[in-house]
């Protein structure tokens, strides 16, 4: 028996991690580690490693290691140091206790939010290592329980919450009763073919957050677009899957949702507010498929917001005059580029508006995003302990006088929640939907 | 996970203020939670929700979708989140001694 530092003994008890390591012998760790080596890691994963001279650089990035007083444990270069590199070290021959640990590390002490990137001077890519990580963790099947749980709902349903195909288009059909009551002869056109948006959402939409999908089709009626949603499998965006390190099935997850889009003859898609959604149809569900880009065009709501309001398709009927802030979501920012865009809506929507430091690409992450919020409460408290700097950001935009802190991404939304609720700063989230609701002139 | 005892019950409860286990659940899981979900008294309404989720949830073993909650109580979207401020998800599903959904919630 090897012996065990206490370091590589995993400290949260978690059933999908447990009851996976169980399964587990050491020989077919060292297999399936050595085999995702040779097969998948290549020049890209070796370059990486070896690039890195341990510079520091990337630590003051990363809200973990801020948050829990500069921990070198919890540094980028130190997780990858803990994971990969002990791998490396010891050519795969690593024990089922080891890969427990890596798995926590990985899945829920790394948002792949590459604040980190930008900030190495060789521009090392630690999401990618924390997600070839993750693979091999899903290799072997050692997955936290709650993120597993929504994967298999991706692969049974093609949606992330269990949600059945009736129950789906049901959804929508109230929805469309309920907003007539508001608006009138109000439409929420399922299967139109030929239309030039498709819309497509992810699952708390239709499961909890309905009246984000009445809200999006009173804007949509109030603009006159030309909009479609398919009753069939595809209407969710969302894949965590990515997150999971399940790549086979993200590639499936895009194409079925890609191809709902392309059955319809839709011009493009618009997609709701949610950052890894976008980063899995903009970024990488979409490579895996072997696309550079979507092969259709796509916006995220941020843009599609923006257009509606440069093309004058909506007016304000008054400013929402409650103060606000901004928070960039990582995959839509650092990702996608639409800070500017989103401050463009925001101007045109609310009378008063404060920056949060540091702000635009320079954002904190939520700690939520990377399927981390979707590993569940056996890690809450380690999320938000662990994103004390955002609670300090926060708390200073409040002290500047912002009241809502508007969060143009679902996990984003959660995982502030909980920030403003642990810290008690006693702020309220938005989407920019619900400002834009609000607000527009809907005659 | 922490131990929670009040009005001589004991509850296992997970990091988000879930109860840990299903079986556990009595009334007095509902007067701890609903302080914290901003709901000072319960009426018959909150109870109608409540025992939808959990007749759901034993025979389903997941929470229902929001659309079969307004089905099964007659409440409108709008009402169901005046009831629990907190949602459905979150807010209801909790008093209800569901565990937390999972997703991005």
């Amino acid at each position: 028996m090897t012996k065990q530092s206490p370091a590589n003994i995993a400290t949260i008890p978690d059933e999908g991690v447990d009851k996976g390591g169980q399964r587990l012998t050491p020989e077919q760790v060292t297999r399936v580690i050595r085999r995702m080596f040779e097969e998948e890691g290549g020049a890209r994963l070796k370059i990486y490693i070896e690039t890195c001279v341990h510079c520091g650089l990337c630590s003051d990035a990363c809200h973990f290691y801020l948050s829990n007083n500069k921990d070198p444990k919890f540094s980028p270069a130190g997780k990858v140091k803990q994971t990969l590199g002990i791998i490396i070290q010891k050519k795969g021959r690593v024990s089922i206790d080891f890969i427990k640990k890596a798995s926590e590390i990985a899945f829920t002490e790394c948002n792949l939010c590459k604040r980190c990137v930008m900030y190495c001077p060789f521009g090392i890519d630690i999401a990618y290592l924390m997600l070839f990580m993750r693979r091999i963790c899903h290799k072997l099947g050692v997955v936290p329980q709650y993120i597993q749980d929504t994967a298999h709902s991706h692969s049974v349903t093609m949606n992330q919450m269990w949600v059945k195909e009736d129950e789906w288009i049901d959804t929508l059909q109230w929805q469309e009763d309920e907003a007539r009551d508001e608006i009138e002869n109000l439409r929420i056109p399922l299967e139109k073919e030929g239309a030039e948006i498709f819309y497509s959402v992810i699952g708390p939409e239709p499961k909890f957050r309905a009246q984000l999908i009445y809200q999006t089709a009173v804007i949509m009626n109030v603009a006159g677009m030309d909009w479609t949603m398919p009753a069939t499998p595809g209407w969710d965006n969302s894949d965590m899957c990515m997150y999971t390190g399940d790549d086979e099935m993200a590639a499936r997850l895009k194409k079925v949702h890609f191809e709902a889009a392309m059955r319809l003859k839709t011009k493009r898609i618009v997609m709701g507010e949610c950052g890894h959604a976008f980063r899995s149809v903009y970024d990488v569900g979409n490579r895996h498929l072997g696309w550079k880009m979507s092969p259709l065009p796509l916006i995220h709501a941020i843009e599609f917001y923006y257009e509606l309001f440069r093309d004058k398709k909506l007016r304000v009927k008054q400013k929402y005059d409650i103060p606000v802030t901004l928070h960039d979501p990582c995959n839509v920012v650092r990702g996608g580029g639409l800070h500017e865009l989103a401050r463009y809506v925001i101007n045109e929507t609310c009378s008063r508006f404060v920056e949060m430091h540091p702000n635009r690409e320079h954002n904190y992450c939520c700690a939520a995003g990377g399927g981390v919020i979707n590993c569940g409460p056996p890690y809450s408290k380690k999320r938000v302990i662990g994103n004390k700097v955002k609670a300090d950001q926060l708390a200073d935009a409040k002290a500047r006088g912002a009241k809502i802190i508007i969060a143009p991404c679902h996990n984003c939304h959660a995982g502030l929640e909980d920030i403003v609720k642990y810290y008690d700063l006693d702020m309220e989230i938005k989407f920019l939907g619900d400002i834009i609701y609000e607000c527009i002139d809907k005659t | 996970m922490a131990l929670v005892e009040f009005e001589g019950s004991s509850f296992n409860v997970d990091e988000d203020g879930f109860i840990e286990d299903f079986a556990a659940y009595n009334e007095s899981w509902v007067q701890l939670v609903k302080k914290e979900e901003g709901i000072d008294e319960l009426n018959e309404e909150h109870w109608k929700v409540i025992n939808v989720l959990q007749d759901y949830y034993k025979k389903n073993g997941i929470a229902p979708m929001v659309r079969i909650l307004s089905k099964l109580t007659g409440f409108k979207l709008k009402h169901i989140y005046e009831l629990f401020p907190s949602g459905p998800g979150k807010g209801a599903c909790k008093m209800a001694g569901l565990p937390k959904p999972t997703g991005c919630v």
